[in-house]
């Protein structure tokens, strides 16, 4: 089997993808994901030149669009009824020093 | 008084209703009945609506009393569930996830909302591989779904609970969502008319995604009537769903046309497939013989490119939920692992118990499968492939007006006997490939297995937007095989009942952040087997049974 | 540190903006039919769409891209016909889904450009204007009489959606830092944004100003947007990197944030131009990474410091539709384009013989092009002798007044268009002097009065009698021997104490020109 990834590489996924990961888990995850991308092999074996990409199955369908007009949207009490903290209308959420994103 | 209106058909249903044999209110009453006396050896069922198939029922009542019966819509009176994630507001919308087992739904999804619509009386949400990642239920957090066929038994997935509540005639129909298989998959093995719609048929508005560009929804029935009716009913454009297309296809007006001069397409490599069990081939073979006899031909079509469509699937597939399931992360709604001073903390700890093992592979794997360079070496060759794979479909309908193929390798296995993940993924190695290229597949009961005695399902793949072309050739086996019935132990009448008594919450209580009760870890819940059925559960059965000689 | 003057001596500093406008004049958010409004209750603007909610599916608003269109349309970009959204992936809580909805490699308008016309002082930043001569071309600047010509290129506009808002709580001044929560408000989310990115074509602070100024006047001239850079639906980012002059590779750039007003974005470019170039001298080295502009310190201070390029798993958004743009809709939004502030000014530079330098500054602000055209209709048959002494009214007193007072409304004042071409007209026709028509103007629009009344009932008639200010030049000569020596020694500039002195004896009434006219002639 070829290593595709090293636990290394995983825990910078599970960074990413903002999943804490026990040092058990990042080691069977790393075994687990190898197994999958070894069985994603036959991708790589189509000569795919000149072959268009289908991002969309849906045939022609294209333009789709709404027009420009207001409908009811939540009141504030049910947009935060199922916020685990709130504070004066607002989502609450704690310090976010540090996160990424370019902001 | 149990009816076991549950166990009847729509039409038959909404027949009884116009000629006040029974009424709406009587139906939803039995129904919800028959989901606790019996639920408790399938866990079927996360939630009840018990409010809402009331109401349903009182409107229809009053529309019957009123002399408006002929308002009824094509559902009227007949018992449906959901899929856990769909959403209906007011209901909880776990996705069988410990990340959403506290999140109430503020909306209702367009496919709920048109069932509702058509006259349907929802009974409740049913369980699922957690997020529709896998092919057995086992995956979910509120603990496994059985198969009514044989409760040792995986139903199939991921929508194993809206298999499993038709299989045990806990509703007439319900609707799953099938992204590599998951309705078809569990339509085989719990022996039911279950159809994936061709990719833009129904709406995905509402339904929590899994993979976008695969994602369909679609009705499980015991007869391909029923399903038809409930394609009926979902079908056509919704303008919040751009992908979403407009149908003006009836479902039902083919339905009694027969095969004669159909034709009916089977794929060698198909059969010849390794893992392929020899009950299943059998079955497939003995159904391209009935339609043959029904005056169909038979045309052997080759799809060159489908046996690269199980790679494409696990890029394309993982790669979307990575994207789709970001939005879990503790702030809006779903699970918040408390006391982090850092929201980054909060994230990686809420994210990590919030979502079950296969989920965190199946993100991990498509944020890896996304990354720069590759992306380039996977992700954008599989959407390549996919081009491929909808041209060998489209080159094949040149010649054939429907596909016949295998849905699962084999009949429904028994819990734990699948574990690697490589190795459950092989469950779908007949149903992917249409996913990828869009198209409409179902499952047809073909009867049982020759092996095991379990159920078989073909699989019947239209032409893109020809889903007719597949409901008309099912019909025809029908004609065969009969309607699907309920699984034997669950019938009314049946001769060694296991039904069991379940404590299913009912949305009556659902508050929003707060956890929907059951689940493995609750220790009078978790799966009921046979020996755990309490005496006066099986009393209630025998109540189910005499009624159901009135019925 | 250096000055901005003296480090570009020696460096030559490379500058390109990423400018995101937000779609304020639209009923409605991006890819959901919830309301867009600014200052709203916070989460009070939301729906399953734009708070993330699971299942919920976007659907995009034909506003928009009709109005990026239109912004295309107006910067020289080609149209793209086919073009995709795209989901750009991170977590960050202001935004609902965990990633943006934005476009790919082809956006809606690529290869677009706008000319800038850099004169007076802005010119004086760039490096050695004063060895071209009109005409001569230099890179991607043409030399003018009064400066010169930018041809700045754009890379493309992109559609894209706004994120929501955050208030940082526990910390000094709601900053990020030092904050122990925060709180998130959707409504912004999901607001329509385009974003702009020009090409690396900038050379100067200024021209970086008159870039963002002039996509302002283009975009307030389409009706895109409000263009408020201090409510934030106007914000620009900076890039900007040096290399040695007469050097071909670029060097490290830093992104530059928090530029919200024009002078902000001038000084926050010059400020970090001067600190890369000591850093540079100093032997050290820059890294790549986004700094903010403390306006209040006047520095710029490192927020994150980019050690690998972001990857944000970029994939096409497979539930929104690939878009295929029909040349009917193409030329459905063309036909909507208004006349733009270039075009205007050439048409008064035609029309009523006005400068260029005129023409560009009545067409800076909507309203007072507008106003000056009112003018002109409002002189009838004087309007190609009264245009120039109408334009100077405008871009010198009404704009003094504007900028004076943010609250001065020039449609609702007392200067009406009728009343500002009487006063030109007075001037013209030497009833009243220039300096006279500066205090006619502040009586307008202080009492509400016609300039005509105002001169008859203040007796501020100019005299152009020449025998009385001959009187009066003769007594001014007579009473400064001294002066009238040196004058007539080679010290000409005298001539401006002897005007004065003339118009102080007739307490401001008299005629400038002829008092010039006759001083000259008696002392010549």
């Amino acid at each position: 089997m070829t290593q595709h990834l090293t636990e290394r590489d995983v825990r910078n996924i599970a960074e990413y993808a903002r999943i804490g990961l026990t040092d058990d888990e990042v080691a069977e995850m790393t075994v687990d994901l190898n197994a999958i991308v070894d069985s994603l092999s036959p991708i790589l074996e189509y000569d795919l030149e000149g072959v268009e990409p289908t991002f969309h199955p849906i045939g022609g369908l294209s333009n789709v669009m709404r027009e420009d007009v207001c409908e009811e949207g939540f009141s504030q009490d049910v947009a935060l009824e199922n916020a685990p903290k709130r504070q004066d209308g607002n989502f609450l959420i704690p310090s976010i020093l540090g996160e990424g994103g370019d902001r | 008084m149990a009816q076991n209106f549950s166990c009847l058909g729509a039409a038959e249903l909404r027949r009884g209703l116009l000629a006040k044999e029974y009424s709406a209110t009587e139906v939803a009453r039995d129904a919800l009945f028959r989901v606790r006396a019996l639920d408790g050896a399938v866990h079927a069922f996360l939630e009840t609506t018990e409010e809402l198939a009331l109401s349903q029922a009182a409107a229809l009542d009053a529309a019957v009393a009123e002399g408006r019966g002929a308002e009824l819509g094509p559902l009227a009176g007949v018992p449906v569930a959901f899929k856990d994630n769909m959403n209906l507001a007011g209901t909880h919308t776990t996705c069988s996830s410990n990340m959403l087992r506290n999140y109430v739904s503020p909306y209702t999804a367009t496919c709920v909302q048109r069932m509702l619509d058509a006259g349907a009386l929802g009974l409740g949400k049913l369980n699922m591989d957690e997020f529709a990642f896998g092919s057995s239920t086992e995956t979910s957090a509120f603990g496994p779904t059985c198969n009514p066929w044989d409760v040792e038994r995986v139903p199939g997935g991921s929508s194993g609970g809206s298999a499993a509540a038709v299989a045990a005639g806990l509703a007439c129909v319900t609707l799953g969502s099938d992204t590599g298989g998951s309705i078809r998959q569990p339509g085989s093995f719990c022996g039911l008319v279950a159809v994936k719609p061709t990719y833009g048929v129904v709406s995905r508005y509402g339904v929590v995604a899994f993979g976008s560009s695969l994602d369909q929804v679609g009705p499980f029935a015991r007869s391909v009537e029923d399903a038809a009716l409930a394609m009926n009913a979902l079908a056509g454009r919704d303008p919040l769903d751009c992908t979403s297309q407009a149908v003006d296809a009836d479902f039902t007006a083919n339905l009694a046309e027969g095969v004669r001069g159909m034709r009916v397409g089977v794929v060698p490599a198909f059969m010849e497939a390794q893992g392929l069990a020899p009950e299943v081939r059998a079955k497939v073979q003995e159904a391209a013989d009935h339609l043959r006899k029904l005056g169909a031909e038979i045309v052997e079509v080759d799809l060159p490119n489908a046996q690269a469509a199980m790679s494409a699937y696990y890029v394309l597939g993982p790669c979307e939920a990575f994207s789709n399931l970001a939005r879990f992360d503790s702030v809006r709604y779903g699970y918040c692992d408390p006391g982090h001073a850092d929201l980054g903390a909060q994230y990686e700890a809420s994210r990590h118990r919030g979502f079950g093992p296969e989920a965190r592979r199946r993100i991990m794997l498509g944020s890896y499968l996304l990354s720069s360079g590759v992306y380039e070496t996977y992700y954008y060759p599989a959407q390549q492939v996919r081009t491929l794979i909808t041209q060998d479909y489209a080159r094949a309908y040149e010649q054939v007006d429907v596909i016949l193929a295998p849905v699962a390798p084999r009949t429904a296995f028994r819990f734990g006997e699948v574990t690697d993940p490589t190795s459950m993924y092989l469950s779908d190695m007949f149903t992917i490939s249409i996913n990828i290229a869009g198209n409409g597949g179902m499952s047809m009961p073909a009867g049982l297995g020759a092996d095991t005695g379990l159920p078989v399902g073909v699989q019947l793949i239209a032409p893109q937007f020809k889903d007719e072309n597949m409901l008309r050739a099912a019909a025809a086996l029908e004609t065969v095989y009969g309607p699907a019935p309920v699984a034997p132990a669950f019938a009314p009448g049946a001769a060694a009942p296991i039904g069991a008594e379940a404590d299913i919450p009912d949305a009556a209580q659902a508050v929003p952040g707060v956890d929907l009760p059951g689940g493995p870890w609750q220790q009078d819940a978790g799966v009921a087997g046979d020996q755990d059925v309490p005496d006066d559960a099986r009393g209630q059965i025998a109540v189910a049974e005499g009624a159901a000689e009135q019925a | 540190m250096r000055k901005l003057e003296e480090v570009l001596e020696d460096w030559e500093a490379v500058i390109g903006l990423e400018i995101h406008a937000e779609l304020t004049t639209l009923e409605t958010k991006m890819f959901c039919g919830c309301k867009l409004e600014f200052g709203a209750a916070p989460n009070t603007h939301t729906c399953p769409v734009c708070l993330g909610m699971p299942g919920a599916l976007p659907v995009p608003n034909k506003a928009a891209i009709e109005s990026i269109v239109l912004a295309g349309l107006a910067t020289n970009c080609d149209i793209e016909k086919r073009s995709m959204f795209y989901r750009k992936n991170y977590m960050y809580p202001d935004m609902a889904k965990n990633f943006q909805t934005t476009q790919g490699p082809v956006a809606f308008c690529m290869r677009g450009h706008l000319d800038l016309a850099v004169d007076g002082p802005a010119a004086k930043e760039r490096y050695r204007l004063d060895k071209l001569a009109p005409g001569d071309v230099d890179g991607n600047i043409t030399r003018t009489e009064s400066g010169y010509v930018a041809h700045v290129g754009i890379t493309r506009i992109h559609m894209e959606e706004d994120a929501g808002k955050m208030v940082h709580l526990g910390g000094g001044e709601g900053r990020i830092a030092g904050a122990t929560h925060s709180l998130v408000d959707y409504n912004r989310a999901g607001t329509p944004l385009i974003e702009l990115v020009t090409e690396p074509d900038l050379r100067t602070p200024e021209e970086a100003r008159l870039f963002m100024q002039k996509l302002r006047q283009i975009y307030l001239a389409i009706g895109i947007s409000d263009c408020s850079m201090e409510e934030g639906s106007l914000r620009c980012d900076g890039n900007v990197s040096l290399r040695r002059r007469g050097a071909t590779e670029f060097g490290t750039k830093t992104e530059l944030k928090n530029m919200n007003s024009f002078k902000n974005l001038h000084d926050g470019l010059a400020y970090e131009i001067c600190r890369q170039a000591e850093v540079l001298e100093e032997g050290g080295q820059i890294y790549q990474e986004t700094r903010h502009w403390d306006p209040s310190k006047k520095c710029t201070i490192v927020m994150r410091v980019k050690e690998t390029a972001d990857d944000y798993r970029l994939f096409p958004e497979p539930d929104l539709a690939p878009y295929d743009l029909s040349d009917e809709f193409i030329e459905g939004v063309r036909a909507k384009l208004p006349e733009l502030p270039d075009e205007k000014a050439a048409r008064y530079e035609a029309d009523f013989a006005l400068s260029a330098y005129d023409a560009r500054h009545l067409v800076e602000h909507r309203v007072t092009a507008n106003f000056f055209e009112a003018c002109m209709e409002a002189a009838g048959a004087d309007a190609a002798k009264l245009a120039k002494p109408a334009a100077n009214l405008i871009i010198n007193d009404v704009t003094a007044q504007m900028n004076a007072d943010a609250a001065f409304d020039l449609d609702a004042c007392a200067l009406t268009p009728a009343r500002a071409v009487e006063l030109v007209q007075l001037v013209s026709d030497e009833t009243i002097s220039s300096k006279q028509a500066k205090e006619v103007l502040s009586a307008v629009l202080a009492e509400d009065a016609d300039p005509a009344a105002i001169v008859e009932a203040r007796g501020m008639k100019q005299v152009s009698d020449a025998g009385a200010i001959e009187a009066v030049v003769d007594a001014v000569i007579a009473a400064n021997p001294d002066k009238v020596a040196q004058y007539q020694g080679g010290k000409t500039g005298l001539i401006g104490f002897f005007v004065g002195q003339c118009m102080k004896e007739m307490k401001g009434q008299g005629n400038p020109k002829l008092i010039n006219e006759l001083l000259a002639k008696k002392l010549g």
